[in-house]
C-alpha cells in the first residue's frame, strides 16, 4: 500500500463523488426498490394487534411509543431473526470467533509464549479480523486438472452442513431453536454423516497426491468414529424416551445425565474430538507428513470458509454435549423472583402527562416476554418466574457450560502429539464401540430396575 | 499393467522412471515439505506400508571439502563450522585438534577447560533444537515450543562468551579466540541449573505421554548387530545397546579428568533413540558444572601462532563426540599452508544408511518418527 | 608439488602401475603430544624416533604375516595405523581383517587425488565397536587406483572392487567417491549420484583438475 492517492485534484475528486452518487441513485431506483417490493410481496408478515404489519406500517409504528415494543418483539420472534442472529448463525459465529481467539491465546500461554499481540490495542483482540481480511484478499488458486464444480462447491457445502448442524441445537427454554424437530437427534446424526462425504469429495476433486492421502485418512477417521458417537448417545435416549433435543434438556431439570452415564460422556467426548479433526486426531491435516492433508489445495477465502465451518462444527458439538449430558440451559435462575401481582398485572409506564399507556411484564425485560395478555409463568423450585427471566438465565447457563466444554476440547492441543492411523482405527472400531455398549447396558439396567425413565423413581 | 522395473543403476542420472502401478504410489517427501528437513526421500508406498525408501541428500551441498583445499588452516575455520551452525564448536573440534597435531601446538589447561565447556553447551543447544523439530514431526506443538524456548538460555551464554548466537567460530588451533567474561562462572552455573530443572520436566509431558510412546515404541527397531554392521554412531548406537562414547573411550582435551557417564538403552526403537539425547543433555549439565569447578583460574587462552602455520607432511585423523555422534576430521597435509585433502567424517552421513534400512516395511505414519529419530542433520550430511 | 607427498615416494623408481609405496620408517610422523593429560613438553624431541607401540604392532603383524608381499605398513602410531594394499588384493585383505580381527565397521572412506602419480588413493578407516580394547584403534586401509586424464566415470580404468559385502557401512561413502572422484566400484549395487545435482556434467569435483572458481 505505497501510493493510494498519487495526486489530489479537486476536480477529479468532485467528479468521483458525483459519479458514485449518480450510480447509487440509479441502481436503487431502478433495481433496489422494485426488488424490495417484490420480496415483501412474498415474505410472511406478522400480525400485531389485529393489523397486518406491512413495511409502511412498521416505519410508522417505530415512532409511536405504544407500539415500539410489540413491533420489535414481533421481529424478534420471526424466523429470520432466529436463523441469522440468535440462536442461529450470528450467535454461533460469535462463539466460534471467540473460540479461535481463546484457543490461540490459551495455547500460547501453555507453551510459554504470548500469542496474538499486536493486532488491536488489548492483547491482539482484532487478530481474527486481520486474518479474515487477509484471507479475503488472497488469490484463489485452483489446480489445473481439478474437478472445478466439485472443488468450488466443497467449502460451501461444508459451511452449509455445519450451519445445518447449528440449526438443530436448542439454546434456551421456550423453543429457541431454528429447526424444532421431533426427531432432532436423528437429524443430528444424519447431518454428521454428511461430513465425510464432503471431505472425500473435496479431497478427490483436488487431483493431487497429498489431498488424496489426507482425504482417505479423513474418511477412515470420520467413518470409524460415527458408530461410537451414535451408540454413546443412545443411552440417554433410552433413559429419556425421546429424541427431541428440547425435551431431553427438560428432562434434566433436577440432575444432568452425566451422573448416570459417565462412560457415555467420555466416549462421546473422544468421538467428538475425532469428528472435529482436533489434535490428537488431526490426522487428515497432519502437517509433517502430508503437507496439509485434504486442505492442501484450498487457498484464500475457500480456506477461510472451511475454517469457519470447522469452528461452527466445534460449537455445535460442544453444544450437543452440553444438551445431552450436562443439562443444557438448566441451572439455578439468576434473577430474584418477583411479586405475583407484578407479573400478572405488570408495571404501568406513564407518559409525560402521567397517564399509563403501557404495562410491561417485568421491569427491564419487555422484549423477551411473550404476549402480555397471556403471561407464561414457569415454576422452578417453587418460585415463579416469567419466561423472560428464564430465557436470559437459560442462555447464560448454556453459554457458560458450552464455553467450559470448548475449553476442554481445546486443551489436548497443547498436550498430545498426533495419533497414528492404525491406532485410531483400533480405537474407533474396537474400544469405543465396546465402551458404548457397556454404556447402553447400564442405561437399560437403570430403566428396567425402575430407577429412571418413564415411570421410574426419579 | 506390465510390471517392468528398471533397476536404479541403469536409469539416467537423477531421473525417476515411475511405472504406472495400481498398487504402488511414489511419493516425493521432498525438500519443500514440512516433514523432511533439507532432504528428499523418495518413498514408494503400497497402501499404508512403505515398500522402498530412497534418500536423496545433496540439496545443501556446498563443497566444504573442496573449498578447504584452497584456504589455509586458519581461514578454514568459519567454513568448516557451517555444516552444523548450532553445534559449531563440536564440529570444529576434531579439525582443531588435528591441526594442532599437524602443526605441533600445545594448548594450555585453561583453554582446554573453556573448550570443554563451550562444546558441552553447544551439544545441549543442538539437542534442544533437534527435540523441537522432533515435536513438529510428531505433531506436538508444545514439544516444539518448550525446547526452543529453553534453548535460549544456553544461546544467551554462548553469546556472552563469543558474541554470536550460532556459528561461533570460537575454536582455533592453540586454544580459543577470546577469554570468557569476568563473572561468567556464576552466571553459567545459575543458568545451567535452571536449564536442568526445566528439562527434567520433559520426562512427564514428553516421554511419559501415552500417544508419543505408542507412536515411537517398537518402530524402526535397530538390533545391536545391525547397528554395529551399519556403522552407525552416536545416539543411534547407544540406543541399540552398544556402549561407545568417544569422550570416554578416546578422551581428548580434559575429558579424562571429568566424570562422564554413558547412557545406554537396549531396545533400539525410536523411543530409545529419542530419549538418549535428552539423557545426554542431563549428563552435559553435570559435565559443565564439574568443568566450571575444576577450571584453572588463570592461564593463557590462546597459544601464539606464527602467521600462516604450515602443517608437517603426514596425515591425522581425529574424532570427537558431537551432539549427534562421532565427528571426525581426516587431514592430509603436504607441508603447505593449505591442507592437501580435508575430509569431514560426519555422523549424519554415517547414520544415513540406517534410513532406507529401517523404513522398508514401516507404516507411512511412522516415517517422520523414525526418520528424525536417527539424529540426522541434513546440512551436516551434505557438507 | 615435488616430493612433498603423503607417504614419500620410493627414492628411485618412478611410479609404476600399483606398487604400494614403501615407507622408510624414517618418515617424520607429525609430532604430537599424546592425547592423555600429560604436561605439555616444551620442545618435541628432534631426532629420536618414538618407539613403535606394541599393541598396534601386534595386530598389524597379524596382517602383514598373512599377506607378505601385497601389504605394506604405512605407519604405526599410537591408536592410528595404516597399511597400504595393492588394489587387486584389497578384497582379500578386507575379508581377512573382517574375519580375524575385531574391526567390524568402516568409519569413513576418503578419496585423494594424486595427479602427478596419476593415481587416486582411497583410504578406509576401520574401527571396532565390539571389542573394548580396540575401541581407540583406527586402522587405515589404503589403496591406489590408476587415474586417467579425461575421466569417463564408470567406463575407464578407474575401477575398484567394492568393500560393501564386508563392511556394509561404506555403501553411501562409495557412492560419494564415485561422483566426486570418478572411481567406479564393481560389485556395488547402486553407483549413482548422491550429493551432486542430477545434471552435473563437469569433471568429478574433488579432482585437482577441477578448480575452485576464483582461486
Amino acid at each position: 500500500m505505497s501510493v493510494i492517492a498519487p495526486k489530489f485534484r479537486l476536480g477529479y475528486f468532485l467528479k468521483a463523488i458525483f459519479d458514485n452518487a449518480f450510480w447509487i441513485l440509479t441502481l436503487v431506483t431502478l433495481a433496489g426498490i422494485p426488488a424490495i417490493q417484490i420480496a415483501l410481496f412474498f415474505a410472511p408478515l406478522p400480525v400485531i394487534d389485529g393489523q397486518l404489519l406491512t413495511a409502511f406500517l412498521a416505519f410508522t409504528w417505530l415512532f409511536n411509543p405504544t407500539m415500539q415494543i410489540p413491533l420489535i418483539k414481533a421481529l424478534l420472534y420471526s424466523d429470520l431473526f432466529r436463523i441469522a442472529a440468535f440462536p442461529g448463525f450470528g450467535f454461533a459465529a460469535l462463539i466460534a470467533a471467540g473460540t479461535i481467539f481463546v484457543e490461540r491465546k490459551m495455547l500460547a500461554k501453555l507453551q510459554l509464549r504470548v500469542g496474538p499481540f499486536y493486532c488491536g490495542k488489548i492483547e491482539g483482540i482484532l487478530q481474527l479480523a486481520g486474518d479474515g481480511l487477509k484471507l479475503i484478499s488472497k488469490e484463489i488458486i485452483i489446480p489445473a486438472k481439478a474437478d472445478k464444480p466439485l472443488f468450488w462447491a466443497a467449502p460451501v457445502l461444508f459451511v452449509g452442513t455445519a450451519a445445518a448442524f447449528v440449526a438443530l441445537i436448542p439454546v434456551a427454554p421456550g423453543g429457541w431453536v431454528v429447526a424444532d424437530l421431533d426427531v432432532g437427534l436423528l437429524a443430528v446424526f444424519a447431518v454428521i454423516g454428511f461430513f465425510p462425504i464432503i471431505t472425500i469429495l473435496s479431497a478427490w476433486s483436488a487431483n493431487s497426491k497429498y489431498p488424496f492421502i489426507g482425504g482417505i485418512r479423513a474418511l477412515h477417521q470420520m467413518v470409524s468414529f460415527e458408530i461410537p458417537l451414535i451408540l454413546s448417545l443412545l443411552g440417554v435416549v433410552i433413559l429419556t424416551g425421546t429424541l427431541n433435543l428440547s425435551e431431553i434438556v427438560e428432562s434434566q431439570s433436577s440432575f444432568p445425565w452425566i451422573i448416570f452415564m459417565p462412560i457415555g460422556a467420555i466416549v462421546f467426548f473422544t468421538t467428538m474430538l475425532a469428528e472435529l479433526e482436533r489434535i490428537p486426531f488431526d490426522l487428515p491435516e497432519a502437517e509433517s507428513e502430508i503437507v496439509a492433508g485434504w486442505l492442501t489445495e484450498f487457498s484464500g477465502m475457500m480456506y477461510g470458509l472451511v475454517q469457519l465451518g470447522s469452528y461452527l462444527k466445534l460449537y455445535a458439538f460442544a453444544a450437543l454435549f452440553v444438551i445431552i449430558f450436562l443439562g443444557g440451559w438448566t441451572g439455578p435462575v439468576f434473577w430474584p423472583p418477583l411479586d405475583t401481582e407484578l407479573i400478572t398485572e405488570g408495571i404501568p409506564i406513564p407518559n409525560y402527562m402521567g397517564d399509563p399507556i403501557l404495562t410491561v411484564a417485568t421491569p427491564g425485560l419487555p422484549l423477551f416476554d411473550k404476549d402480555p395478555n397471556e403471561w407464561v409463568m414457569q415454576e422452578q423450585g417453587g418460585l415463579v418466574y416469567t419466561s423472560g427471566q428464564l430465557l436470559i438465565s437459560g442462555v447464560i447457563w448454556f453459554v457458560l457450560k458450552t464455553v467450559g466444554v470448548i475449553f476442554f476440547i481445546l486443551l489436548p492441543r497443547g498436550v498430545f502429539p498426533r495419533i497414528r492411523l492404525d491406532m485410531l482405527l483400533t480405537l474407533g472400531w474396537y474400544k469405543l464401540i465396546g465402551l458404548s455398549f457397556v454404556n447402553i447396558f447400564i442405561a437399560l439396567g437403570l430403566v428396567y430396575a425402575g430407577v429412571i425413565g418413564p415411570g421410574g423413581i426419579l | 499393467m506390465a510390471e517392468q522395473v528398471i533397476p536404479t543403476n541403469q536409469m539416467p542420472p537423477g531421473l525417476q522412471v515411475e511405472n504406472v502401478d495400481d498398487r504402488i504410489m511414489t511419493l516425493n517427501v521432498g525438500p519443500q515439505h514440512p516433514g523432511s528437513g533439507h532432504m528428499r526421500i523418495i518413498v514408494k508406498i503400497d497402501g499404508d506400508y512403505i515398500v522402498d525408501a530412497d534418500p536423496d541428500p545433496g540439496y545443501v551441498h556446498r563443497g566444504e571439502e573442496k573449498m578447504a583445499e584452497s584456504r589455509n588452516y586458519i581461514t578454514n575455520i568459519p567454513h568448516l563450522e557451517r555444516p552444523v551452525i548450532h553445534d559449531s564448536c563440536n564440529i570444529l573440534y576434531p579439525y582443531v585438534l588435528g591441526v594442532e597435531e599437524l602443526v605441533g601446538i600445545e594448548v594450555s589447561e585453561r583453554a582446554k577447560y573453556v573448550r570443554v565447556i563451550a562444546a558441552e553447551l553447544n551439544r545441549c543447544i543442538y539437542i534442544q533444537y533437534w527435540l523441537a523439530i522432533y515435536g513438529i514431526f510428531l505433531g506436538h506443538s508444545t514439544m516444539f515450543m518448550w525446547p526452543a524456548g529453553d534453548r535460549e538460555l544456553l544461546i544467551d551464554l554462548m553469546e556472552k562468551i563469543t558474541g554470536a548466537r550460532v556459528t561461533h567460530a570460537y575454536f582455533i588451533p592453540g586454544g580459543v579466540r577470546n577469554d570468557i567474561p569476568a563473572n561468567f562462572e556464576d552466571v553459567c552455573l545459575r543458568q545451567v541449573n535452571y536449564f536442568e530443572k526445566r528439562i527434567k520436566e520433559y520426562a512427564d509431558i514428553f516421554y511419559d505421554n501415552p500417544i508419543l510412546k505408542a507412536r515411537t515404541e517398537d518402530t524402526g527397531v535397530l538390533s545391536r548387530e545391525d547397528a554395529i554392521r551399519l556403522g552407525t554412531t552416536g545416539s543411534v548406537l547407544r540406543a541399540s545397546g552398544v556402549d561407545y562414547d568417544l569422550r570416554i573411550k578416546e578422551p581428548y582435551d580434559v575429558y579424562d579428568e571429568l566424570d562422564v557417564h554413558t547412557n545406554v538403552l537396549k531396545s533400539g526403537d525410536s523411543y530409545a533413540r529419542s530419549k538418549i539425547p535428552w539423557l545426554d543433555m542431563l549428563e552435559s549439565c553435570n559435565i559443565i558444572r564439574q568443568a566450571l569447578e575444576k577450571m584453572p583460574k588463570s592461564g593463557s587462552i590462546r597459544t601464539k601462532l606464527k602467521p600462516n602455520p604450515k602443517g608437517q607432511i603426514g596425515e591425522v585423523y581425529r574424532r570427537v563426540e558431537s551432539g549427534r555422534g562421532s565427528a571426525g576430521c581426516h587431514i592430509i597435509s603436504d607441508g603447505k599452508i593449505e591442507p592437501y585433502r580435508l575430509k569431514l567424517s560426519v555422523s549424519s552421513f554415517r547414520n544415513l544408511i540406517a534410513l532406507p534400512y529401517l523404513l522398508k516395511g514401516e507404516k507411512l505414519g511412522n516415517m517422520p518418527a523414525v526418520y528424525w529419530s536417527l539424529n540426522y542433520w541434513p546440512v551436516e550430511a551434505d557438507r | 608439488m615435488s616430493t612433498a607427498e603423503i607417504t614419500p615416494p620410493p627414492k628411485a623408481t618412478p611410479p609404476k602401475a600399483t606398487p604400494p609405496k614403501a615407507t622408510p620408517p624414517k618418515a617424520t610422523p607429525p609430532k604430537a603430544t599424546p592425547p592423555k593429560a600429560t604436561p605439555p613438553k616444551a620442545t618435541p624431541p628432534e631426532k629420536i624416533e618414538p618407539p613403535v607401540p606394541a599393541f598396534e604392532k601386534s595386530y598389524i603383524d597379524q596382517i602383514t604375516n598373512k599377506f607378505t608381499d601385497d601389504v605394506e605398513v604405512g605407519y604405526i602410531k599410537e591408536n592410528r595405523t595404516r597399511i597400504n594394499v595393492k588394489k587387486e588384493k584389497i578384497i582379500d585383505v578386507a575379508k581377512f581383517i573382517k574375519d580375524n580381527t575385531p574391526f567390524d565397521h568402516a568409519e569413513s572412506v576418503t578419496g585423494v587425488d594424486f595427479p602427478e602419480d596419476k593415481e587416486i588413493g582411497l583410504i578406509y578407516h576401520l574401527g571396532s565397536y565390539t571389542d573394548s580394547t580396540y575401541s581407540k584403534q583406527v586402522l587405515a586401509l589404503a589403496t591406489r587406483v590408476p587415474r586417467e586424464e579425461n575421466p569417463n566415470p564408470g567406463n575407464d580404468s578407474t575401477k575398484l572392487p567394492s568393500l560393501r559385502d564386508m563392511f556394509y557401512s561404506v555403501e553411501f561413502h562409495e557412492r560419494e567417491i564415485f561422483e566426486m572422484l570418478g572411481v567406479y566400484f564393481e560389485g556395488h549395487p547402486d553407483n549413482r549420484r548422491l550429493l551432486l545435482p542430477e545434471d552435473w556434467a563437469d569433471l568429478p569435483p574433488l579432482r585437482k583438475d577441477f578448480k575452485n572458481k576464483g582461486r
